[in-house]
């Protein structure tokens, strides 16, 4: 199969096992884990090992600044 | 655009004659993002040079201009982004035809591009695809038409003549060997591809074929006038190489950045699941403009990507490249918010709103406020219609500051009243 990590439209995905890099990050937004954008978990993109209830850290090359990072969490 | 921000971490220094090591210092301190302090040192390079007392002016004036064009809280960027997108939609053409650059195969354009686009359509009226090719394939022309053959579909009618024999209820198909080599060419013998064609017509219409060089006969198992005429028409659509949604490939060279040339493929149709594992295809650069194959394939952020590149080429082809991408990079964001691709309408983001008047305010006003009533739903009057219909301040911009009064106490300083 094709490795679509390679392909120049798809970012970086990143999958976080360090809960308390979730929680830093929920904390500086004042959220809630379920308010994070979703990720399916059969998306091609995403890491193996991910499983539903995971946050992806996704570093994306941005058309307005350097990189941006944005968070996924991974939904069924 | 994208690569090139990737690979753009070198040294000021290096690139700008005039740009000092203090300088740089100064100019990295501030808080800006990558692209303008860019634009800083091109502008001090170009000025030849400025001390270094100028330089933290220039520092400072450029990071509060940046400052103060940033959104304020509470600003109704939706609703910005709305208007911005909206208003050079009215100046667009209603419909045009043609692809920059390869007059050779239509694409939708202009405003029906953009609905289809918005509608998340599941598959454009024109599907299209680039497909990049890697290594010698790009080089040369003969390995570049290998893949040519292997994503166009090539049906019967291309490969030589279909003859009915009514008499002896016989369809003979004389294929042309010249053409069979040339589609095939990894093959050298035309005979190996007649048995080749020959095996999947039995396949695919279920028939038994005598074959004799390139010439190859089959009938119906009962002489019948009408089943003869059903194998031809049924003859016609069958695929013997290439993918089936592809009914044409243009080949073209084109100038990289760097001077080199290399062949591209612009395909009417698309497969991109199929394309990306062909031999010869770049899976790294190739793209389609149907946003849910690249959903299927490459995952949601890649499709948030597509949306984004297809909206931004789709007013650069109008001449309206003076929307400023973060209204698109909005709409792609909320368009792939939850990890599928959603549609911008009553279909898809403004249907699946919780409140039922905001729902019943876009489209359909009728069903949704009947269904609310049928299921006794209320309205929290949280958003910003749900207000206007009720005659509520909403809840954005200086709408959404309340003041709270209470005394302070003379001891501590901590409010009495909460």
């Amino acid at each position: 199969m094709v490795d679509v990590s390679q392909h120049e439209l798809v970012p970086e995905h990143i999958l976080l096992d360090d809960d308390s890099e979730v929680e830093q990050v929920l904390e500086e937004y004042n959220i809630k884990r379920t308010d994070l954008p979703k990720i399916k978990r059969n998306d091609p993109a995403l890491p193996d090992e991910a499983e539903p209830g995971d946050v992806i850290k996704i570093v994306r090359d941005s058309r307005t600044t350097d990189t941006a990072i944005i968070y996924r969490l991974v939904v069924r | 655009m994208l690569s090139r921000a990737a690979t753009r971490r070198w040294n000021p220094m290096t690139e700008y004659e005039y740009v000092t090591n203090d300088i740089e210092a100064i100019v990295e301190d501030a808080d800006l993002p990558r692209r303008l302090k860019d634009r800083v040192y091109e502008v001090i390079d170009e000025r030849g040079g400025v001390t270094t007392e100028q330089a933290d002016e220039i520092a400072r004036a450029v990071s509060s201009q940046y400052n103060d064009t940033r959104v304020d809280a509470l600003d109704p960027v939706g609703t910005v982004s709305a208007q911005s997108i909206g208003e050079p939609g009215t100046q667009m053409t209603m419909n045009t035809f043609h692809y920059a650059g390869v007059a050779e195969i239509d694409v939708t354009q202009g405003l029906p591009r953009l609905i289809e686009l918005v509608d998340a359509r599941k598959t454009p009226d024109t599907p299209m695809m680039t497909v990049y090719l890697e290594d010698e394939y790009a080089i040369d022309r003969e390995r570049a038409h290998e893949v040519v053959w292997s994503i166009e579909s090539t049906k019967i009618l291309a490969l030589g003549d279909v003859s009915t024999n009514v008499a002896d209820m016989v369809v003979r198909v004389d294929l042309n060997e010249d053409t069979l080599l040339e589609r095939w060419p990894t093959v050298d013998d035309a005979d190996v591809i007649a048995s080749e064609i020959a095996e999947t017509i039995e396949d695919a219409l279920g028939v038994d074929t005598r074959r004799s060089g390139t010439a190859i006969e089959f009938g119906p198992s009962e002489p019948s006038y009408r089943e003869l005429l059903q194998l031809v028409e049924q003859l016609r659509d069958v695929v013997f190489k290439g993918i089936e949604e592809v009914t044409r490939v243009v080949i073209r060279k084109e100038q990289l950045d760097d001077g080199t040339e290399e062949f591209v493929l612009y395909t009417e149709g698309s497969a991109f699941g199929d394309v990306l594992a062909i031999e010869g295809v770049d899976a790294s650069r190739t793209t389609c403009n149907n946003i849910h194959e690249i959903h299927k394939n490459l995952g949601i952020e890649a499709a948030r990507e597509a949306i984004i590149n297809e909206t931004v080429n789709t007013l650069e082809e109008q001449g309206l490249d003076d929307v400023n991408v973060r209204h698109m990079m909005l709409v792609a964001d909320i368009m792939t918010n939850r990890g599928t691709i959603e549609s911008i309408g009553r279909h898809g983001i403004s249907g699946s709103k919780d409140s039922v008047l905001a729902r019943a305010a876009f489209e359909v006003t009728v069903n949704h406020l009947l269904s609310a009533a049928i299921h006794g739903k209320a309205d929290r009057l949280d958003g910003v219609i749900e207000n206007v219909i009720v005659g509520k301040p909403v809840s954005i911009g200086t709408g959404d500051v309340k003041l709270r009064m209470g005394s302070i106490s003379t001891d501590g300083g901590k409010p009495a009243d909460d």
